[in-house]
C-alpha cells in the first residue's frame, strides 16, 4: 500500500491535478475569507466554514477524477496488478494519498482563523470541530469519488459522474422532505428495491426457477410485514435516503460537537466504498 | 519453472483459450507465437496475476498463482504489449516506483537501477520525461521495469513491435543476454523473431496450442521425415535408375533441371535416417554427379500459415 500511496502522492504533484486542486480550493476559500472576514471586519469564522462545504462539491471531483480512469487509459493498471500489491493495498494507496492532498490543503486554511486570532476572540472549540468534521466529510467524498473513478472510463465522465454524487447527497435532506411517509409507499420501495436485487442476481445464478422462487418467497415476506406491521413501514423512504446523507451528520462536528457515531458513520461509509472499489477491481480481472 | 494445466480462459461467451496445458523449464527461453487475437496475452495476463483464469491452473516454480499472488507476482517480471509507464515521471523516477511497488530493499537500489538502466541503454534519457521519449525508449524503460527485482522470469509480450531494425535487433540481442540467466517467455507475431531468440516454440491459434517443439524441429516433426533437394547432371532415366537403388526413401519426385541434360530431385526420407551421403555415393557411382545439394526446411512462415490455416479450415 505504502508505494501505491508514494506513487500517487507524487503523481500528483507531477502533474496538474494536485496543484488545480489546491489553487481552486484556496482560491475559493481565501474569497469567502477575504470577502465575510476582512472585507467586513468580522471576526466570524464560523460563516467561512460553512461556505467550504460548497466548495468540496466543485474540487473533490479534480482530486478523484484521475484516480483509476488515467491507469486504464494509460493501461499502467497492469503494472499494479501484476505488483505484488494486493488490489486492497492499491485502492487504499490511491485513497489515503487523495486524503493527504485534501487534509495538506485544509491545514493551509487554518492560517485564515489564525490571522483572524491576532485581532478577536475566536471560538476554537467550533473551529475545530468544523475542521475535523470537513476531514471525515471531506473523506467519505473522497471515497465516492474514488469508487466513480474505477467505474467511469475518462476523467471527464468521473469528474462529472462524482459532482452529480455529491451534489445528490448535499441536497438529499432537502429531498427527503418531499418524498411520501406512508405504509404502502414504504412497501412499494422494498418491492422496487427487492426487483433491482433480484435482478442482479438473476444476472449471476443464470436460473430463472431460483430467482423466481426467491421473488415470491421475498414478496410473500413484504406482504406479512405490510399486513402485521405496517408502523415499521411508515417513513421508510426517507429513513433509507437519511442513511446517505453526509451534510446532516456533519452539523453536530460544526457546533464542536465531536459524536463518536458520526465519526464511525463516516468511516464506514468511506469504507464501504473503499469495498465496492475493490471488488470491482477484482470482478474485472475475472470477468 | 512454469506449469499450466488445463487452462481456459471466457470472456462471456467469447473462449479465449481453450484448456491449454504446458510446461517451461527453468532457463528456458520460449516463444508463443499466433496470428492477432490467439490468445497469447491472455495467456500471459493469466500467468502475470493480472487476470485470473474462468478453469484450469498455473503453478510458478510449485506456487499456484491463486494461493499466493504475491509470492508469484515477486518472481515475475512483465512487460505487456503496451509498456504500462507513467509517462509524467522521467525513467529513474518511474523505476524507483516500480521497486517500490515491487518491494525492491533500499540498499543498493540505486546501483542496481543503474545497472539495469545501463543494460537496456535508457542511461543517457533518464533525466528526460518518459513523455518525450522515442517510442525504442519507452520499450527499453518498459523491459527495464520488467527486470526490476531480478526475478527468475520474464514475460515479454510483444516486445519488438513498433521499433525500428536497428532497435529491433537490439532488444533480440537484450532478450538472448537476459535467456542466459533468466526464463524467458516472449509472444510475437513476427517468426524471424521468435525463430533467432526462442529455444522452443508454441503455436498458438484460436486459444490453442497447436505445436509445441525447436524452431528446427517444428517442420520435421510435423510434416515427417528428411527433406532434401538436389541436382544432378544427369538424364532423366539414369536418376531413376539410381535413386531406385537407394534404402529408406519414403518417396521421392523428379523433374527436369533448369540448366540443359540435369534432373532435380526431391526425396523423401525416413525421419532417422541421414540420406546426404549415400545419395552422393549412388550419384558419383554411377557418374552423375551432383550439382546441388540441400535440405528442405519449411520457413517457419511455412509452417505458421500451414498450421494456421488447417485450424481455419477444420
Amino acid at each position: 500500500m505504502r508505494a501505491v500511496y508514494k506513487k500517487e502522492l507524487k503523481t500528483y504533484f507531477l502533474t496538474p491535478g494536485g496543484y488545480i486542486f489546491m489553487g481552486a480550493f484556496l482560491l475559493i476559500a481565501g474569497l469567502f475569507f477575504t470577502l465575510q472576514n476582512l472585507f467586513s471586519g468580522s471576526s466570524d469564522y464560523s460563516s467561512v466554514l460553512g461556505s467550504l462545504i460548497l466548495i468540496f462539491l466543485l474540487v473533490v471531483p479534480i482530486l478523484t477524477m484521475r484516480l483509476f480512469t488515467e491507469e486504464k487509459r494509460q493501461k499502467t493498471d497492469i503494472l499494479l496488478l501484476s505488483s505484488p500489491v494486493s488490489i486492497q493495498g492499491i485502492v487504499l494507496g490511491k485513497f489515503f494519498a487523495a486524503v493527504t492532498v485534501f487534509l495538506i490543503t485544509l491545514i493551509i486554511t487554518m492560517l485564515f482563523p489564525l490571522l483572524l486570532s491576532f485581532h478577536g476572540r475566536m471560538d476554537w472549540a467550533q473551529i475545530w470541530g468544523t475542521y475535523i468534521g470537513f476531514f471525515f466529510l471531506g473523506s467519505a467524498f473522497i471515497a465516492i469519488g474514488t469508487y466513480i473513478s474505477e467505474v467511469a472510463e475518462s476523467q471527464t465522465s468521473a469528474a462529472i459522474l462524482t459532482f452529480s454524487a455529491l451534489l445528490a447527497s448535499w441536497i438529499i435532506d432537502y429531498i427527503r422532505s418531499f418524498v411520501p411517509m406512508s405504509p404502502l409507499s414504504g412497501a412499494i420501495f422494498i418491492l422496487i428495491l427487492l426487483i433491482a436485487g433480484l435482478a442482479l442476481f438473476q444476472r449471476k445464478a443464470e436460473d430463472w426457477r431460483i430467482t423466481a422462487a426467491a421473488g415470491v418467497v421475498l414478496l410473500i415476506g413484504v406482504i406479512i410485514v405490510y399486513a402485521a406491521a405496517q408502523e415499521s413501514l411508515y417513513g421508510l423512504i426517507s429513513k433509507s435516503i437519511s442513511w446517505f446523507s453526509l451534510t446532516s451528520r456533519f452539523q453536530r462536528f460544526s457546533m464542536g460537537i465531536l459524536r463518536l457515531d458520526a465519526v464511525v458513520y463516516y468511516i464506514s461509509f468511506s469504507a464501504f466504498f473503499l469495498y465496492l472499489t475493490g471488488s470491482r477491481i477484482e470482478n474485472r480481472r475475472w470477468s | 519453472m512454469i506449469e499450466v494445466e488445463q487452462l481456459t480462459k471466457r470472456y462471456g461467451r467469447t473462449l479465449a483459450v481453450d484448456d491449454i496445458s504446458f510446461t517451461i523449464e527453468e532457463g528456458e527461453v520460449i516463444g508463443f507465437l499466433g496470428p492477432n487475437g490467439a490468445g497469447k496475452s491472455t495467456v500471459m495476463n493469466i500467468l502475470t496475476g493480472c487476470i485470473s483464469a474462468s478453469a484450469g491452473r498455473a503453478k510458478i516454480n510449485g506456487i499456484d498463482i491463486l494461493e499466493d499472488p504475491s509470492a508469484v507476482k515477486k518472481m515475475i517480471g512483465y512487460l505487456p504489449e503496451n509498456p504500462p509507464l507513467y509517462v509524467e515521471m522521467t525513467p529513474r523516477e518511474y523505476l524507483s516506483t516500480v521497486c517500490d511497488l515491487k518491494g525492491v530493499s533500499r540498499d543498493q537500489r540505486k546501483m542496481k537501477i543503474e545497472r539495469i538502466m545501463e543494460k537496456v541503454g535508457i542511461t543517457h534519457v533518464s533525466r528526460r520525461l518518459i513523455r518525450n521519449l522515442s517510442k525504442g525508449y519507452r520499450q527499453r524503460v518498459g523491459l527495464a521495469q520488467a527486470m526490476i527485482g531480478d526475478p527468475d522470469i520474464l514475460i515479454l509480450d510483444e516486445p519488438t513491435v513498433g521499433l525500428d531494425p536497428g532497435q529491433i535487433i537490439g532488444i533480440r540481442n537484450l532478450i538472448a543476454d537476459l535467456g542466459k540467466k533468466h526464463t524467458v517467455v516472449l509472444s510475437s507475431h513476427i517468426l524471424s523473431e521468435v525463430q533467432a531468440v526462442c529455444q522452443r516454440v508454441m503455436i498458438i491459434s484460436k486459444g490453442k496450442i497447436i505445436a509445441s517443439d525447436r524452431p528446427e524441429d517444428l517442420s520435421r516433426h510435423l510434416f515427417g521425415g528428411n527433406r532434401l533437394f538436389i541436382t544432378a547432371a544427369a538424364a532423366r532415366e539414369q536418376a531413376e535408375s539410381t535413386v531406385s537403388k537407394l534404402t529408406g526413401i519414403i518417396d521421392y519426385k523428379i523433374e527436369a533441371g533448369e540448366e540443359h541434360d540435369t534432373v532435380n530431385v526431391y526425396f523423401n526420407a525416413d525421419d532417422d535416417r541421414d540420406i546426404r551421403r549415400d545419395v552422393f555415393n549412388a550419384f558419383a557411382e554411377a557418374g552423375t554427379p551432383l550439382l546441388m545439394m540441400r535440405p528442405i526446411d519449411m520457413s517457419l512462415e511455412e509452417i505458421f500459415l500451414d498450421l494456421t490455416r488447417s485450424e481455419v479450415e477444420l
